[in-house]
């Protein structure tokens, strides 16, 4: 009977240690999190308990929290649909026409999503730099501009290049998930269609985007929700030349993560930082809240 | 007909292959960058190769690259590993047993992929001054353990894969369930924990904002803090601190080629529904 009570013990066994660490620095950093949104505290005197005072300032008094979901959100909504539909492209030609070199090609664009975002920061900064940037010289050699383009200090240039990066980094990840959906199609529906008269352009728009549907609502809500965390990118593309411009030029390029991490671990208001936090948590909450069900769902 | 096929094979080609070298195009320019003389890429546009590889790497390891690259390798490789074994395990129990709670806490760990990892960075900070932990790698190591993807995506593929009989045979045998987890479910499952260590690692290592909060003593620094520095501190050699974001890169993208396959894989079970 002692040996039937120990079988019982075994999963909560396994799952121990992953509950342990999960509740101690996981779920405890943020609870406390919370209940450091309702004080106003620096750090170092001791926290005042402000109630939601946090919270009503956050919403009705900061321009610059509207601004940084403004702008990331216009950063993601131009970005996402030019990875979608470059991500789609390079799936769909590297199905049809490539097989012996897919992996080659599939390994080469699926690169600079694995790459250190802080890296890809600096070589973006490097490249768009106005004096030295290969990207101005190339255009003047060539004759299309006949003055530097100062990429990084104007907010239209500024935005342009990180919504490039953005696209430059995704579309490989894309093209992958593409692929893995385009893999499940049966191909009795592409050659029944063929029968039938269907030409390429038909058999794409009538069976492959209609039969991708759930890796395009998948990587729409994924890209919402990984846009929204964007900082590390523009916080490096913009260190470099003006010694520490929050936000970039005119802050066009201040994302909801990067004016927490200002408000808190350089403003040194760890309250209102982590209001910050929160609120992005509850938007990002109210854009997911279909695929939890899916994926709840799916459990069951 | 035969000449229209191969034309609209050949502007395919040419489609994908100039994708490919936009997407090249900034490692290239890394790479080029890394062996010139700072002054020369000052002056011109560079396009082939230079000759100073050389110095620049000496400029780079005279200083404590190496301390950082051992920083970001030993933190990465036990962090993965810790990560690793708990989602194996946690996996293990959510695809194998069924005991009371289990819908609950498997309903915890869903729940838990939606939450933005900076949700509670700032209330984290605040507890490891609390534990004198600040300044120290343990924040980069013990919470990114107990990650709710790793064990989401080890309890899916545990399901398809582990027999259920397993247990009930080698219990049969005298072999109690932690021997046969770590003897038989281990080896069947590694495809699996080949994924989660990539994943893994490659977060550890990429890891910008835990660092930044965390460490302010530079000998603690792993590499993408490292590579920051570089670009302030040592900006007036422009060469060699662009030399430090190549060799940054440079293994993830080496284990990235030995281990796509399952990397990609990893990557498209995370979409729940292909």
């Amino acid at each position: 009977m002692k040996k039937n009570r120990l079988d019982k013990a075994y999963p909560y066994l396994f799952i121990l240690p992953f509950f342990l660490i999960f509740i101690a620095f996981n779920l405890f950093p943020i609870l406390y999190s919370f209940a450091i949104s309702l004080t106003k505290w620096d750090g170092v005197n001791p926290s005042v308990f402000v109630g939601l005072e946090n919270y009503i300032r956050l919403f009705t008094a900061d321009p610059l929290f509207y601004q940084s979901i403004l702008n990331t959100v216009i950063l993601i909504a131009v970005a996402i649909p030019l990875q979608l539909a470059m991500g789609l492209l390079m799936a769909v030609l590297l199905k049809d026409f490539f097989s012996k070199s897919r992996g080659f090609f599939q390994f080469v664009n699926y690169t600079p999503n694995i790459t250190t975002p802080v890296a890809v920061g600096l070589v973006f900064a490097i490249l768009f730099d106005t004096r030295i940037g290969t990207v101005n010289r190339i255009l003047m050699a060539l004759g299309i501009t006949g003055d530097y383009i100062d990429w990084l200090g104007q907010p239209v240039p500024a935005m342009a290049v990180v919504i490039l990066l953005l696209v430059w980094k995704y579309f490989g990840y894309i093209m992958v998930m593409f692929l893995a959906g385009l893999s499940g199609i049966p191909d009795e529906l592409y050659e029944a269609a063929s029968i039938d008269g269907a030409g390429w352009w038909k058999r794409f728009t009538h069976i492959t985007i209609p039969m991708l549907k759930n890796t395009f609502v998948f990587l729409v809500t994924t890209s919402l929700i990984s846009g929204l965390q964007l900082f590390a990118e523009p916080q490096l593309l913009f260190s470099r030349g003006g010694g520490g411009v929050v936000g970039g030029p005119g802050r066009s390029c201040l994302t909801v993560i990067w004016h927490m991490y200002d408000t808190a671990f350089k403003r040194f208001e760890f309250g209102y930082g982590a209001a910050i936090a929160y609120g992005l948590f509850l938007i990002i909450l109210v854009l997911s809240s279909g695929s939890i069900k899916n994926i709840v769902k799916e459990e069951d | 007909m035969i000449k229209r096929f191969s034309l609209s094979k050949a502007l395919v080609w040419a489609v994908v292959i100039l994708i490919s070298l936009v997407t090249l195009f900034p490692f290239y320019v890394m790479i080029i960058m890394s062996t010139y003389v700072s002054e020369d890429i000052m002056v011109s546009l560079q396009l082939f190769p230079g000759n100073y590889l050389l110095e620049n790497l000496k400029t780079v390891f005279a200083t404590d690259f190496l301390r950082f690259y051992w920083n970001s390798t030993y933190v990465a490789v036990i962090a993965t590993l810790g990560g690793v074994l708990v989602s194996s395990m946690a996996g293990f129990a959510f695809a194998k047993y069924r005991f009371k709670g289990r819908k609950v806490l498997f309903g915890i760990v869903l729940a838990t992929l939606m939450i933005p990892s900076q949700l509670g960075l700032v209330g984290l900070v605040m507890q490891l001054k609390g534990m004198k932990l600040m300044n120290t790698h343990f924040a980069l190591i013990v919470p990114p353990m107990a990650n709710a993807f790793y064990v989401f995506w080890m309890t899916q593929y545990m399901k398809g894969s582990v027999p259920t009989e397993i247990l009930e045979s080698a219990r049969i045998d005298g072999c109690n369930d932690f021997r046969a987890f770590f003897r038989i479910v281990f080896p069947i499952i590694r495809p699996a924990t080949i994924t989660v260590f990539l994943l893994s690692f490659l977060g550890s290592w990429n890891n910008y904002l835990t660092p930044l909060v965390v460490l302010n003593k530079e000998k603690l620094y792993t590499i993408p803090m490292a590579i920051t520095l570089f670009s302030t501190t040592y900006r007036n050699d422009y060469a060699a601190s662009i030399l430090a974001l190549t060799l940054a890169t440079l293994p993830i993208i080496v284990i990235f080629a030995f281990g796509s396959k399952y990397l990609i894989q990893g990557m498209v079970a995370g979409s729940v529904k292909g």
